[in-house]
């Protein structure tokens, strides 16, 4: 009796441990392992929320504060990111539009974005820290950072001339917990 | 439920702060309920309204003091084509009473923004802004919420704002742009939790206008401050405040992560199930910040393999003696022939470093290993037989059953 009874204990105990660490993971086939979640809001405490699909930053009071933003990030290579929102669903990415660059939500997993593939690196942003403030360039248009409005409740673009009194393009990034 | 319990309060309870406390948990509860409301609602909702583009309602709810002046932009029009020529901006409430485009009342709309000095409870509610030009015309519809000034309203008026542990930063005086616009002297008035701030100290120093710098910050900097500032209309002068709920984050310690583990190759026999753990040393560095997952022939593991014959671990995260690792295994159902051709590789991002680690599977020498065991097993097997068969008789064949089993995965 006793025999059996340890080694059954010992069969469901194996078999736990053989399926156990492989579905933690990969909740439905997705890779959340390399996406984080990162609070974004620029040095003069401006947070970015959704407009009419639009990203804009400006200052949540109170009840208004669900509706910030959060960063989500997939690292390529060292300071070079993915930037995405909403679970990673909307991805930043840099248009050439005339003369000027545009910042653009385009509706993709950024999971699913390649590091070498050309078509992906209008996605790629470089990070760089400067202390405790981070910008972001983007890899496709070089010389234009992300950048917020010195105005409340404007959306967020990129900007050639990040020196430049009228933009913001520092800002506080980090980890959410 | 707090809204019932709001109209219960007198009865149950006379007592004056529970009466404020389910006051502002009504409050609070019908906010959270608006706020939720428009955000379930699609954002791209189009309504015809008098041939007029009709954009939704404007996601953030205007939450303001009674007594105060205040000031609303039109949210579709940018702030610097407010006054240009050719728009015509008009404003009106739902209930369809426009608002007077001269100065004379206690509302009216100038420059395309919608004023009300002072503001009383009963300006609550939803305001829509039509901006017509000769070819098109949209609409857009604001919420509007007016409350009595108490201590329970200012804190959920309040703008939460962070500034990093130890760094200098800036407090921001926010939604002013109305009431300083074309003005060159703002004084503004800081205060934390109602004492007048020193502006001009090494602490806070005073920044062009709406904002404070808070010198190196630390725990004790964290609280509700409150900026306020003056404003003249029709011969009176009415105070417009702000609070802020500050907020000071510790600043996450980052480390240069070290693959200690796997070694550059490992043993594993064709056919058995194999586990690589890739072990990253961080030391006294947070683990959140740091990024590890493994890759096959450079192509993430789950686009290498899609039949899921080989997999990525669960991360786990833990401490040895204060010092901490993270762990991610790479896991294989079976080893086959391919994978001795594989390279596999650990890769660890964080902002301070990207490090890989390289790894080979190597045919282990698995015949000799089963020879050797093969005699052994079979000794285990009829030493075990006999004892359980002595033990208990009439159980033998179910028992025996199981002792075949778990040989038969020493032997694998």
């Amino acid at each position: 009796m006793e025999v059996s009874r340890y080694l059954c204990s010992y069969l469901i105990s194996f078999l736990l441990f053989l399926f156990h660490s492989e579905t933690a993971c990969h909740p439905l086939g997705k890779r959340p392992c390399r996406m984080q979640a990162f609070r974004i809001w620029d040095v003069n405490q401006k947070t970015f929320y959704l407009r009419n699909n639009q990203l804009v930053a400006g200052y949540l009071q109170g009840p208004n504060t669900k509706l910030e933003e959060k960063i989500d990030v997939v690292p390529v290579e060292p300071h070079f990111v993915f930037l995405g929102i909403h679970g990673g669903k909307l991805c930043l990415s840099c248009v050439k539009s005339g003369d000027e660059m545009k910042l653009q939500l385009d509706a993709v997993n950024i999971t699913d974005l390649r590091k070498n593939s050309e078509q992906d690196k209008r996605f790629t942003f470089i990070r760089s820290d400067s202390g405790p403030t981070t910008s972001f360039e983007s890899a496709a248009c070089p010389g234009w950072f992300l950048c917020t409005a010195l105005e409340a409740d404007q959306p967020v673009g990129l900007t050639n001339t990040p020196k430049a009194a009228v933009k913001v393009t520092k800002f506080y990034f980090q980890q959410d917990q | 439920m707090p809204l019932r319990l709001r109209g219960l309060g007198p009865e149950v309870s006379p007592s004056c702060v529970l009466l404020k406390f389910w006051g502002a948990m009504a409050i609070w509860s019908m906010l959270t309920v608006g706020v939720s409301a428009f955000v379930i609602q699609p954002e791209e909702h189009t309504v015809a309204a008098g041939n007029c583009h009709f954009r939704g309602k404007h996601p953030q709810t205007r939450l303001k003091v009674e007594g105060e002046p205040v000031a609303m932009r039109c949210p579709q029009v940018p702030y610097w084509d407010s006054a240009s020529a050719g728009v015509n901006v008009t404003w009106r409430r739902n209930d369809s009473t426009t608002i007077p485009g001269e100065e004379k009342t206690r509302v009216w709309v100038q420059d395309g923004a919608l004023w009300i000095v002072p503001a009383l409870q009963g300006d609550s509610g939803t305001y829509i802004c039509t901006v017509r030009n000769a070819s098109y015309c949209d609409e857009m519809s604001v919420e509007l919420g007016v409350f009595e000034k108490t201590e329970a309203s200012l804190s959920l008026m309040s703008y939460p704002q962070i500034i990093p542990m130890s760094t200098s930063g800036l407090l921001v005086c926010p939604d002013l742009s109305e009431f300083i616009h074309n003005k060159t002297d703002v004084k503004i008035q800081w205060y934390k939790e109602s004492v007048p701030l020193d502006q001009g100290g090494e602490k806070f120093l005073s920044v062009r206008g709406t904002r404070l710098l808070v010198n190196n910050v630390s725990v004790e900097d964290a609280g509700y401050y409150t900026c306020a500032m003056t404003f003249a209309h029709g011969g009176r002068s009415y105070n417009i405040t702000r609070n802020i709920k500050l907020r000071i984050k510790k600043k996450e310690e980052e480390t240069i992560p070290v693959i200690i583990s796997p070694r550059q190759t490992i043993s594993a026999s064709l056919g058995s199930r194999l586990t690589i753990p890739c072990k990253v040393f961080l030391g006294a560095g947070i683990p959140t910040t740091t990024v590890l997952w493994w890759m096959a022939n450079n192509t993430h593991i789950d686009d290498a393999y899609q039949g899921g014959r080989v997999t990525e671990g669960q991360r786990q995260e833990y401490s040895e003696n204060n010092e901490n690792y993270i762990e991610v295994p790479l896991i294989f159902e079976r080893v086959i022939r391919e994978d001795l051709h594989t390279d596999f590789k650990c890769v660890v991002i964080n902002t301070m470093s990207f490090q890989t680690l390289r790894t080979t599977v190597k045919e282990a020498a698995s015949f000799s290993w089963g020879i050797a065991l093969a005699p052994l097993a079979l000794i285990i097997l009829v030493l075990g037989g006999i004892w359980i068969h002595r033990r208990c008789k009439r159980r033998t064949g179910k028992t025996y059953g199981l002792i075949e089993l778990k040989t038969g995965h020493q032997d694998s």
